[in-house]
């Protein structure tokens, strides 16, 4: 039962981080979309802003092996 | 992961987990001898960047072949966008741990995908722990050595913080730097390799079950097909691993250059 508790908060801390991750991402075309000279440094940018913050959902999804 | 399909309580348990979870952060080893599969594996991912490295660049031809121009067109990509890219003036000294933690990861993550051996070796705590924590005493010894004992300071009262301020910013700074940094680049790598383990060992599980367990070729007309779309749903994940591999490389280098940066060059 405790299992099924961690999925469920699994699943909470996914919904911010895939939030996030949607608006990074979309932004990050538009970006490219109107300058697409600076698309490398977008890019790069891009992966760093999706790396912070799918972490969050990481942790989530190793607190639901721990618990 | 079969195991844990076949022992499962149905009726009792709501959710079925492994019981072998204490794997993730402890090496088993093969039968009676001091050796396992993981140390193996990270012995490979040691040797085959050293292996790639010295006869890709032995000749240092103006031609390159085959070989050379894949080692130098990631030895070029590490050094000038990571390297030189992130960290800026000063940041070509950095470019040979750059390289190795690339490579060592790039090899250590791609074991995921690749066919009879099937394990992530950074799906074990210890490793990505152990490199981040690298990059951690890195990029403190390189932000005292670049402004001495004030670096500390200056990383948990950033500058221009009223002084009503400080005691809340200090807090949130100090875990965030000090605390969550090394933790969460350790667990990024961890918790992706990780994921996308169990989701190929699930669907391609699932696809055997549906088709070859159990009860023998009772309803196999009905099972087949669905154990077919499993089959290929993995499949597609197994590409998609592919991708992860390489791009969580990419990220711990360039979290590892970003930190290394924030303490060379603290006025950005």
């Amino acid at each position: 039962m405790e299992a099924a508790y961690a999925l469920i908060g699994y699943g909470l801390a996914a919904i911010g981080p895939g939030i996030g991750i949607g608006l990074i991402a979309g932004n990050a075309v538009q970006a490219m979309a109107r300058q697409p000279e600076a698309a490398g440094m977008v890019r790069t940018t891009m992966f760093l802003g999706i790396a912070f913050t799918e972490a969050l959902a990481l942790i989530g999804f190793v607190l639901f092996f721990l618990v | 992961m079969i195991t844990a399909a076949e022992t499962c309580d149905f009726v009792n348990e709501v959710v079925c987990k492994p019981t072998n979870v204490k794997e993730l952060f402890e090496f088993a080893n093969f039968g009676a001898s001091q050796i396992s599969r993981t140390e193996v594996l990270i012995l490979l991912a040691g040797l085959i960047p050293v292996l790639l490295m010295y006869f890709g660049l032995r000749k240092k031809s103006t031609v390159p072949g085959k070989l050379q121009s894949v080692v130098e067109s990631i030895f070029s990509f590490i050094k000038d966008e990571i390297a030189v890219g992130v960290i800026g003036r000063g940041g070509e000294k950095f470019t040979p741990y750059l390289i190795s933690i690339f490579m060592f990861v790039l090899v250590g993550n791609l074991f995921e995908v690749t066919p009879l051996v099937n394990f992530p070796v950074t799906s074990r705590m210890a490793l990505p722990l152990f490199l981040s924590l690298l990059t951690y005493v890195i990029f403190l010894v390189v932000g005292v050595q670049k402004q001495g004992i004030g670096y500390f300071t200056h990383l948990i009262w950033p500058p221009g913080v009223p002084v009503a301020l400080k005691p809340l910013v200090g807090i949130i700074e100090l875990v965030s730097v000090l605390l969550v940094r090394p933790f969460s680049l350790a667990v990024r790598l961890f918790a992706n390799l990780v994921a996308g383990h169990v989701m190929l060992s699930l669907l391609l599980a699932s696809a055997y079950f549906f088709i070859v367990q159990p009860g023998g070729g009772e309803y196999l007309i009905a099972r087949a097909p669905i154990g077919a779309a499993w089959f290929i749903l993995g499949l597609a994940i197994y590409g998609f691993e592919l991708i992860v591999s390489i791009l969580q490389a990419y990220i711990f280098t360039l979290l590892s250059a970003v930190y290394i940066q924030t303490s060379l060059h603290p006025e950005h």
